[in-house]
């Protein structure tokens, strides 16, 4: 029996799977069997063996426990004081592969492919690029995820909407490292570095990763189609689909496409999850999670530190509890080393999550076994079972623990000898022995540098004293040199020592010279024990003083607010109803509904809140009828002319702060509009202003359909500068061209449809996204509201729409309706528009303030809409404006916020007045709500009070407590300075109905 | 007396087309002074384009033939014209249109480029301010460091001579921002480093300019040099456009350090936090147009509606300004702008010298006009009811300098013949 040490050889051996490669040279010959002996093996999650034996045969572990037989021809390793943990698997990589790079683009907006060949018409849909084709090994790469423990990683090409299939990599390569490819494939919702126009949004990309699986589906049923990129996706259904997603909203979103074509997705997420475990939960996919936690900022400048938002400081403080709240939840989670710096990072990171609650072996499993299970390699990896590949990394401690050093990692039964150890750690307190002369000395620090002191009698002028100098300790493995100078009875000068360490027994021993150049023998002796190594688990305090509040910014809910009965008495209420502005009114409200409104008798119902409104108004909630907060990643899609596939519905932001404004000016319902880059522009979304509840919560579940078109300077890029001049129109007499051929093609996409649904022989159509929403529109089961200013393109669309059929519900902005009021009534149409805004643009320069009250005299239902998060918290103040221009009676005025934007919602049976049966979607306002002088006291939505302004008030006191406690745990933070972050502020932008592209605009915009 | 006139007749009438009165009478009106004061009940009298009487109408008998016009008010509101500090009104027509924008020059430091000889006075968009009481504005530009030197108009004159109230009155100074990264720029930008790179870059433009100033003479005359002069002989104002807390401790030794006779800050969005410190340097502000949005997420969702009261409270000089989106033709809802800001915290007559006497002395012109008092300018004008709330801001008359103002804009005339075509419409 071979008996070897750690550090005594570097082993090299032919690749097992190498089989079919012919040699260069004469074969080399292998041991059969390694057995690494005395080990701690962590076997898989909660199975952790100690003095234990595992025992390899080519690329495989043979055996695994204690006491077991050791075959014949064995190498065996002695693996005393050391642990091995079985190699993780890194799901989200792409190590190895080419940077992907943009093509080259010129300055005109690219509309078509730029790829030849049979492939989907979208360069960001390219689900046929295949990892395992264009991977080569990257040592570099491949050495600091080993650092960090992994021994696989799956890789793929990180661009584009459908990115490709992976290839599961072994990072220690003897053959060409492959281990699986075609069986996973990757997906997101980012476009990456494709050229095209299309998609500028994110609902683009939603919808864009809708019609393709659409497509796919058809050619399924067309075989004489041949196209090489839905061909891969139709085989991708079926494997293991990795989404990734840049925000926790992006998974409930993905999941929406999961759950409509019976797809199972599982996510790579971005950190926040935390913030959605309930949502989560539901979905019931694995979640693979960035070790990637926020650093602390620099906190130091309190000019600057009160300008921190408080949502990123208490993402700061939470986003190490992600993976263990997630796990409480009973949330599936896979831990990757994505956006993690360096190998030491990551390890502290994976500490930080262990101290913040996370178990060990949770950790583990989410390294190990959970990834293994997800693109279904368990049989073969993710623990250290008999059967499985040997890929395992030999400890000097429990890395999960503390600092742990990689002494060896085995990948496939290959071993390599990361570092060596160095026989642990021999700080403590020695007596050196020289020639029977006894001198103490103290060694401290760590392997990576020792520092010593030693003590020795000197004699100056003939008094004994007791001097201390410092001792050069050099320690290699088990080498050992020290130096000193010494000034005694016996020796003066320098002493130098050399020799091997036993740290199991405390004892050095080796040879030297002395100051006089004598050769002596020393040994060096042990006297304490309080450096000895500690057996004992590390155990942390974990960290339970923070929550997520609903949502995790400031003004956020600690809980979510119930829906309450409530009485309110002696209220001036302007019901909106023939009764008009009723005193000393009583208003019931039982299960988020209203029951009672007048003035005569009600019936109290239980636990009802009791609320005096003597002086005040109350009103119904306000209704925006055009607004762009609370939307993620793009408010248009502008990159083609007609985008009626896409939907504000699918990117609502709940998280947005606007929401909470609004509130605070007694609005209750807004209609998320799309903005007005393109003629035909999506879908939109009617919500409730439900603070702290999800984008679902807060979608209004019986609405009317609707989707936004627009006419004018924004369609035909006007004003977007001269390189923006191809699109197809340009021009207004382009516009109604469009409009024509859009509807005709969507005639004949309904004609096809059910001339198959009356023949099934017939080849089934495709679906089309866009034509199925036009179609909508002309069987009136989804209405317009129409971005419109000069009466010349508004009167053009109206005979569109007679000539194919249907109405146009709403023009919004409408600015100069009051010229064609007349046609208009005729049509059947309603008028959104502003209060007093013009000369922005060319085309408002006829904008009169008199619009509305014009309009409202000729029979149009007329509205004021905001457009703009800032106004659309005043509306009160605009609808009063009507009184000014153009002489509107107070009620008419106030209608014009509530009961008339609800009609053109096709909601008056639920919300717009005070009303028995309808909503409870209540305002308290401190005043005429038309006067200058209204605040908003109370806003209740459905029963649930979500605004206050005497809760504001202990909100705000809350926000700023937590902000300090955080900022004070910053400033403790131990984070070395120039690691920690320095806060770059960023204006908080506003989607307007021209803002292109993902990112939010804070310039001032054209409407 | 020539005429009494009556309310409608001013109504139906283009008075102002032809030569105004001379000595002209407001009777039975609710007067705002606009210093905080005021009669109800009032008498004014206007003589030579100056206010030469304020009185009780009731304690005061006057004879009707020392006055060529008459009106009695009926108990409306007389208000001294509203004003629309830091404003592009009048340079800017159509915002979208770049053939009609005139507020931003090439260049960094522009201390010489006037806005005053770029004001449009038949803007159309003018037309339509001063029908809602707002009779003057500072024609500011923008962009650069330096954008520039404003001037103080006054919203109706035959040409931009005649408009002029104070002359290039000062420069805007547009203050680095101290931690703000832009979203265009891909690296973020270690901003501290950059701001003090840049505040040096001012310090140095403002030294350079003060040695050129002491010299008696210069053999060679710069432009620029030459435009600065007046900061540093007292004669114009530097208005320094700042929000945050770090830029505006900045701007008080700033301001020390060139010992600037009138520094104001324009934005002041957390003024209210170094109240103090304002008062102790004599710094007044202009603030942040009070219809905004919070800048951080954690701030007081009405934080700009309270801006206004809390600079009060604290007692510092300030006024309301508008700069933002749209600013020109939103340049008529600054009486809303006080109106809000009396809403929340300030009491009438306060929220009106926030838009009247304050903006007047802050930007130097408050000697003549900003008020209603006997020797200013007759810049005022007449609201059927509070000129603070949109439903009964109504303006009947509107006189500026002694000239009644036309009072029917562009927009009133689209609106009275399109209500005329559905009249007849109905008619038929």
């Amino acid at each position: 029996m071979n008996r070897i040490f750690l550090f005594s050889f570097l082993l090299s051996a032919t690749a097992v799977f190498a089989q079919t490669t012919p040699v260069n040279g004469l074969k080399t010959s292998i041991p059969e069997h390694y057995a690494l002996q005395n080990a701690t093996i962590v076997v898989s999650p909660g199975n952790i063996l100690h003095n234990a034996t595992i025992i390899i045969q080519k690329d495989k572990i043979e055996a695994v426990g204690k006491n077991i037989k050791i075959p014949k021809n064995t190498v065996i390793i002695d693996c005393e004081g050391k642990t091995i943990l079985p190699a993780f698997i890194e799901l989200n990589s792409n190590v190895g592969l080419p940077e992907v790079k943009r093509k080259s683009r010129s300055s005109r907006p690219q509309y078509e492919t730029s790829k030849p060949g049979a492939y989907y018409w979208n360069e960001s849909i390219h689900p046929e690029i295949s990892a395992s084709e264009l991977y080569s090994e990257n040592i570099k790469q491949n050495k600091e995820l080993m650092k960090m423990g992994f021994g696989f990683a799956m890789t793929h090409q990180q661009d584009g909407i459908a990115r490709g299939k992976g290839a599961l990599v072994s990072l220690m390569k003897k053959n060409n490292g492959l281990m699986q490819s075609e069986l996973t494939s990757f997906f997101s919702l980012k476009k990456g570095t494709s050229n095209q126009s299309y998609p500028s949004s994110q609902m683009g990309s939603i919808a864009l990763l809708r019609q393709t699986f659409h497509d796919a589906n058809w050619l399924k049923d067309n075989s004489e189609t041949r196209n090489i990129s839905l061909e891969n996706l139709n085989t991708q259904r079926t494997g293991n689909i990795i989404f990734h997603t840049d925000d926790k909203y992006e998974i409930v979103r993905a999941s929406k496409i999961a759950k409509e074509f019976d797809l199972s997705f599982n996510y790579i997420g971005s950190g926040n999850e935390y913030q959605i475990v309930d949502e989560l939960s539901a979905i019931n996919s694995t979640v693979i999670l960035p070790l990637n936690f926020p650093k602390a900022y620099d906190v130091s400048n309190p000019y600057i530190s009160r300008q921190i938002p408080l949502s990123d400081l208490k993402d700061w403080e939470m986003a190490p509890m992600n993976p263990v709240i997630l796990k409480q939840h009973d949330i599936n989670i896979c831990l990757s080393s994505m956006n993690v710096k360096n190998a030491k990072e990551f390890w502290s990171n994976l500490r930080s999550a262990i101290q913040h609650g996370l178990s060990m072996d949770d950790a583990l499993n989410a390294l190990t076994l959970e990834p293994a299970k997800l693109i279904g390699v368990d049989k073969t990896m993710g623990s250290l079972e008999k059967g499985k590949f040997a890929s395992f990394i030999v400890y000097n401690k429990n890395p999960f623990l503390e600092s742990a050093k990689i002494l060896e990692t085995w990948m496939l039964g290959n071993q390599d000898v990361q570092g060596v150890e160095a026989n642990s750690e021999i700080a403590g307190e020695y007596n050196l022995i020289i020639e029977e002369k006894k001198l103490p000395i103290s060694i401290a620090g760590n392997s990576d540098k020792y520092t010593g002191k030693i003590t020795f009698t000197s004699l100056k002028e003939g008094v004994k004293k007791d001097s201390t100098v410092n001792l050069k300790v050099i320690n290699h493995l088990n080498d050992i040199t020290l130096q000193f100078n010494i000034d005694d009875a016996d020796w003066k000068g320098s002493i130098t020592l050399r020799g091997k360490t036993n740290t199991k027994f405390g004892v050095f021993e080796g040879g030297g010279f002395l100051s006089n150049g004598k050769w002596v023998k020393w040994t060096a002796i042990k006297t304490d024990k309080a450096n000895q190594e500690n057996d004992d688990p590390v155990q942390y305090e974990v960290d339970t003083i923070n929550h997520a509040w609903f949502p995790n910014i400031a003004y956020g809910f600690d809980s979510l607010p119930e829906a309450q009965n409530i009485v309110i008495r002696n209220a001036t209420a302007w019901t909106n109803e023939e009764i008009g502005i009723l005193e000393n009114a009583t208003l019931v409200v039982e299960n988020g509904k209203l029951t009672y409104v007048g003035t005569g008798k009600f019936k109290t119902p239980a636990d009802a809140l009791l609320i005096d409104a003597k002086g005040k108004h109350i009103t119904c909630g306000i209704i925006d009828e055009h607004s762009h907060i609370a939307i993620s990643k793009g408010v248009n899609e502008g990159g083609q002319a007609i985008s009626a596939e896409v939907s504000i519905e699918h990117v609502i932001d709940p998280d947005d702060i606007d929401i909470y404004r609004q509130l605070a000016g007694g609005v209750t319902t807004s209609q998320l509009l799309h903005g007005s880059a393109n003629p035909i522009g999506g879908q939109s979304a009617l919500i409730k202003l439900k603070w702290g509840h999800s984008a679902d919560e807060m979608l209004v579940d019986d609405a009317a359909k609707f989707i936004k078109f627009a006419l004018g300077e924004n369609v035909k890029q006007s004003n977007w500068g001269s390189q923006n001049s191809i699109r197809f129109p340009q021009t207004r007499m382009g516009v109604e061209q469009l409009y024509f051929d859009g509807f005709q093609r969507a005639r004949d996409y309904m004609k096809e449809w059910s001339a198959y649904k009356k023949n099934s022989n017939l080849n089934k159509p495709r679906v089309d996204l866009e034509l199925q929403v036009l179609s909508e529109i002309l069987q009136s089961n989804r209405f317009v509201t129409c971005h419109s200013y000069v009466q010349s393109e508004i009167n053009m669309l109206m005979h569109v729409a007679d000539t194919m059929g249907f109405t146009i519900n709403t023009f919004t902005h409408i600015l100069e309706g009051y010229k064609l009021a007349d046609k208009m009534v005729e049509h059947g149409a309603g008028g959104s528009t502003f209060s007093d805004w013009w000369a922005y643009k060319y085309e408002v320069n006829d904008a009169i303030p008199y619009n509305a009250a014009l309009m409202a005299n000729q029979g149009v239902t007329v509205a004021i809409n905001s457009d703009d998060a800032e106004m659309g918290r005043r509306l009160n103040q605009e609808a009063a404006k009507g009184v000014k221009y153009g002489g509107m009676s107070e009620i008419e005025a106030w209608k014009m916020v509530t009961l008339n934007p609800a009609k053109l919602l096709h909601m008056e049976e639920r919300i717009g007045s005070l009303k028995a049966g309808k909503d409870a979607d209540i305002v308290i306002w401190s005043d005429n709500p038309l006067s200058i002088n209204a605040q908003v006291e109370s806003t209740f939505i459905e029963g649930k009070l979500l605004y206050n302004v005497e809760n504001d008030v202990l909100l705000k006191e809350r926000n700023n407590q937590e902000k300090a406690r955080i900022i004070s745990k910053m400033l403790a933070d131990k984070t070395p300075l120039n690691e920690k972050r320095t806060f770059i502020k960023t204006k908080k932008g506003h989607f307007h109905c021209n803002t292109i592209g993902e990112e939010s605009s804070t310039e001032q915009n054209h409407h | 007396m020539k005429y009494l006139i009556l309310l409608l007749l001013i109504l139906s009438s283009n008075i102002s087309e032809a030569q105004s009165p001379n000595k002209i009478l407001l009777i039975n009106g609710f007067l705002h002074k606009g210093n905080g004061e005021t009669i109800k009940g009032a008498l004014v009298g206007i003589e030579n384009g100056k206010i030469e009487l304020i009185k009780n109408t009731l304690a005061y008998s006057y004879q009707a033939s020392d006055w060529d016009t008459i009106i009695d008010l009926q108990g409306q509101h007389i208000y001294p014209g509203f004003i629309a500090p830091n404003s592009t009104l009048g340079i800017t027509e159509i915002d979208a249109v770049r053939a009609t924008r005139d507020y931003r020059e090439v260049g960094i430091f522009n201390p010489h480029v006037r806005s005053q000889i770029a004001f449009n006075v038949e803007s159309k968009v003018i037309s339509t301010v001063r029908t809602n009481g707002v009779l003057i504005s500072q024609a500011t530009p923008r962009g650069g460091i330096i954008s520039g030197s404003s001037s103080v108009m006054k919203l109706d004159g035959w040409n931009w001579e005649d408009a002029t109230i104070a002359a290039n009155d000062g420069i805007h100074l547009n203050w680095p921002e101290s931690i703000m990264n832009h979203r265009w720029s891909s690296e973020p930008i270690k901003a501290s480093e950059k701001y003090t790179e840049k505040k040096a870059e001012i310090y140095s433009f403002f030294e350079m300019s003060k040695s050129y100033s002491k010299m008696s003479k210069n053999d060679k005359i710069d432009n620029r040099m030459e435009a600065m002069k007046g900061v540093f002989n007292g004669e114009k104002r530097v208005y320094i456009h700042a929000n945050e807390l770090q830029q505006l401790m900045d701007i008080i030794d700033f301001a020390k350090h060139f010992n600037l006779n009138f520094p104001v800050i324009v934005g002041g969005y957390d003024s209210h936090l170094i109240t103090r410190q304002l008062v102790d340097a004599k710094i007044p502000v202009m603030l942040v147009r009070p219809h905004s949005l919070p800048v951080n997420e954690e701030d007081d969702v009405n934080h700009c509606y309270k801006l206004p009261f809390l600079l009060q409270s604290g007692g510092v000089q300030f006024c309301i300004q508008n700069q933002g989106d749209m600013e020109a033709m939103n340049a008529r809802n600054i009486p809303f702008l006080a109106g809000t800001a009396k809403s929340y915290g300030l009491t009438e007559e306060e929220a009106i010298s926030s838009v009247s006497l304050s903006s007047a002395q802050i930007m130097g012109i408050g000697k003549n006009y900003g008020s209603i008092e006997k020797g200013k300018s007759a810049t005022l004008f007449v609201s059927k009811g509070n000129a603070l709330d949109m439903r009964t801001n109504q303006v009947i008359l509107g006189i500026i300098d002694g000239q009644f103002m036309t009072i029917e804009n562009t927009q009133e005339k689209l609106y009275k013949k399109y209500a005329k075509k559905y009249e007849k419409q109905k008619k038929d």
